[in-house]
């Protein structure tokens, strides 16, 4: 054990004599180490974002939607005896943190000077415990949407409207029968744009929604269900499979899984030879999954730079190795001529590489989250191009400890890699030829 | 001499004017609500038939940019049970198109699709600024609720000017309408109609009003000939109606049906 802290004070030493090498190598590191920790952090906080606002927006963690169909070809986003339903899923899925429905549509939405098609959820705004945390009002009261004939809309679709808070527009869509439909609504909150997901996306409460498309009270769109942050990730697909067994069980008809947004399989349900009910189970990343390439693209950009990043260190640390090594043969001939090992002295390069790239990468990895923190807190505007796909007007980079430690160890173990080769090249050098080198 | 001269013709011009004031602020006294509401059912009473009602409407449309739209129209009501329907009749492409309200929904029928839309009382008539309201007969009493504004001098007419608030649960057109009454007739002068974010939406005139003797009411039942709306969101938009050849003689019991309109375009 003392042998190995001796190991450690003589890298150290040598790290500290060669101390511009060591500052210029390790300041490499850090930086790329803290690059590495401030790209990671912008894609989990996208991914973040992402869920948040799309499971507050557009869908649960799981869903229990579907469609019914008048006729064969006519197919609606309609979920019939919703409340039956909701009381197989707080059966079947106990760990759930909550349960909401949520109204579906698609209607064209004219103001006085201006018309757009955008999709209509109706909501229970009493009973979505997240939807206030995530949405930020630029106008009105987001507690007046329990009102009737009321609705919330995004900045971006009020500009183009040309409507604030208290302006009516008329919501027009055609019913399950076919019929076109129209009702009168009054703005009453305005809220900041989200992205992608907030551009077709618009807010009336379900009884409005249900009075538009002539829906009786025991009908809904989608049954939400949401989960704790730690099981979103692991538990989806077994709770999905356990909420398909659980409604066939309870005598529903359930569509085979299909990781497909539910608007995007009008067209093949339309097709279908059946009427009457039949559910759909998804999860929130089917329901996205038109979108999800924001974020592959910002991973595999993540994983193009920090391979060259990669690529640079290991450059980097091996040119460093070689010079360090060159300078120093006639010390290592020495060494070896008093009886070191040639294990041993690989061992003193790699340790003095460890630790070079130990003390960057903490230095580093702290720096990134620094960093990260310092721009969170500075609640950042992003420009509305880029807020279209991050989903949030604001940068936001989410740095978890993992994510450090991976970072350092990553990082470390790169740098011990790259001294690896230099290493062994100085632990075969003969003493005669080593002790003989001048340069 | 002079400086005394002018004292007195100020001090005189002071009381005069203070006198003035104290009379028009003693006829300007402020109308309490159930005088306010009785005004507006005057104002109702007068265009009421109470019976049915037969006219012909022109619609004239001027839009920025755009050519001129004419539209005949004829148009149906009964009072009984609030029936209002609109038929158009020229030009040909809009020939056939109708609206119905019956059971306070209003339906538009478009002959092309051969479909019926429900639509909302915010509806533009053919697209004009106009709203079926316009057409039928007034109901402000019993849709608003009134606060006064005092009287307003509008060319040679003075009128009570009200401030109505719509009533909650009740489909209309404008929450909100600033009007201008005739004081001697009770006759609609002017309105300006806001969306409930006290944004002015429109501007309507009522430059001649008409009466026509009706057997039904056995009274005259007084109408506005020409109506002119100015859109004021898009400012130079504006809608001219005109209404002739009023007729209020007993209409077929079957003419409010989505038949009687459908059949109109075959």
């Amino acid at each position: 054990m003392s042998k190995f802290f001796v190991d450690l004070a003589i890298a150290f030493r040598s790290l500290v004599q060669h101390r511009r090498r060591t500052l210029f190598l390790g300041t490499a590191i850090a930086a790329v180490t803290a690059l590495l920790v401030l790209l990671n952090g912008l894609s989990t906080g996208v991914r973040e974002t992402m869920i948040d606002t799309a499971t507050t927006l557009s869908t649960g963690h799981v869903n229990v939607g579907g469609f019914f169909k008048v006729t064969a070809g006519q197919a609606a986003p309609v979920v019939t005896d919703y409340k039956r339903v909701i009381e197989v899923v707080k059966k079947t899925v106990p760990e759930m943190a909550f349960v909401v429905h949520r109204g579906r549509g698609w209607a064209k939405i004219v103001s006085d000077t201006g018309s757009m098609q955008m999709g209509v959820t109706g909501i229970d705004v009493r009973s979505e415990p997240k939807f206030a945390s995530v949405l930020q009002l630029v106008s009105g009261k987001l507690d007046d949407l329990a009102e009737p004939g009321t609705i919330l809309i995004f900045d971006n679709q009020a500009e183009k409207l040309g409507v604030k808070v208290g302006d009516a527009v008329t919501i027009s869509a055609p019913t399950t029968r076919g019929t076109n439909n129209t009702i009168d609504v009054r703005v009453v909150a305005i809220a900041h744009s989200l992205g992608l997901l907030s551009t077709w996306n618009s807010f009336i409460p379900i009884d409005s929604l249900r009075k538009l498309y002539q829906l009786n009270q025991d009908s809904t769109g989608v049954v939400q269900v949401m989960l704790d942050r730690k099981d979103i990730d692991k538990k989806i697909p077994e709770i999905s499979a356990r909420l398909r067994n659980a409604l066939e069980g309870a005598g529903w008809r359930v569509m085979p899984a299909d990781p497909r947004a539910f608007w995007m399989k009008f067209q093949s349900v339309a097709r279908e030879d059946w009427t009457g009910q039949k559910l759909d189970v998804t999860n929130w990343e089917d329901e996205i999954s038109f979108m999800t390439w924001t974020l592959k693209a910002l991973q595999g950009m993540s994983v193009v730079l920090i391979a060259i990043l990669i690529a640079i260190i290991i450059i980097g640390i091996m040119n460093t190795m070689w010079i360090a090594i060159r300078e120093r043969t006639r010390e290592i001939g020495t060494l070896r001529a008093i009886g070191m090992h040639r294990a041993e002295v690989l061992w003193m390069f790699l340790l003095e590489s460890i630790m070079l790239g130990l003390f960057a990468t903490v230095a580093g990895a702290s720096a990134g989250a620094g960093i990260a923190s310092g721009l969170n807190a500075a609640h950042l505007h992003v420009p509305t191009g880029l807020q279209f796909f991050l989903m949030s007007p604001y940068l936001h980079l989410s740095v978890h400890g993992s994510l450090w430690v991976g970072s350092v160890v990553t990082i470390t173990v790169v740098t011990a890699l790259a001294a690896l080769y230099p290493s062994l090249r100085a632990a075969r050098l003969r003493p005669v030829v080593a002790m003989s080198h001048f340069g | 001499m002079k400086t005394r001269t002018t004292s007195f013709t100020l001090a005189f011009g002071l009381l005069a004017s203070l006198l003035v004031h104290l009379r028009s602020g003693r006829a300007h006294a402020a109308l309490t609500t159930p005088e306010m509401v009785e005004l507006l059912k005057a104002v109702d009473d007068r265009q009421k038939n109470n019976g049915d009602w037969r006219a012909n409407a022109y619609l004239e449309q001027k839009e920025k940019d755009k050519v001129d739209v004419v539209y005949e129209t004829e148009y149906y009501r009964r009072s009984q049970d609030q029936k209002f329907m609109i038929l158009f009749t020229k030009p040909k492409s809009s020939a056939g198109q109708g609206y119905l309200r019956i059971d306070k929904n209003l339906w538009f029928y478009d002959p092309s699709v051969g479909k019926w839309e429900r639509r909302t009382e915010r509806e533009r008539i053919g697209g004009t600024n106009s709203r079926r309201s316009d057409f039928d007969e007034s109901r402000l009493a019993e849709e608003y609720d009134p606060t006064d504004e005092g009287e307003e001098k509008l060319g040679a007419y003075t009128a009570h000017k009200l401030l109505l608030k719509g009533k909650s649960g009740i489909d209309l057109a404008f929450p909100m309408i600033r009007i201008w009454i005739d004081k001697a007739t009770k006759n609609v002068l002017k309105r300006q109609e806001y969306a409930l974010s006290n944004r002015l939406l429109r501007t309507s005139y009522y430059p001649k009003w008409k009466k026509v003797f009706s057997e039904s009411k056995k009274a005259d039942v007084y109408y506005p000939e020409e109506i002119r709306f100015y859109d004021e969101v898009e400012k130079a938009n504006q809608t001219l109606v005109l209404i002739r050849a009023v007729d209020t003689k007993a209409l077929p019991a079957n003419l409010f049906t989505k038949a009687w309109l459908e059949s109109k375009s075959r």
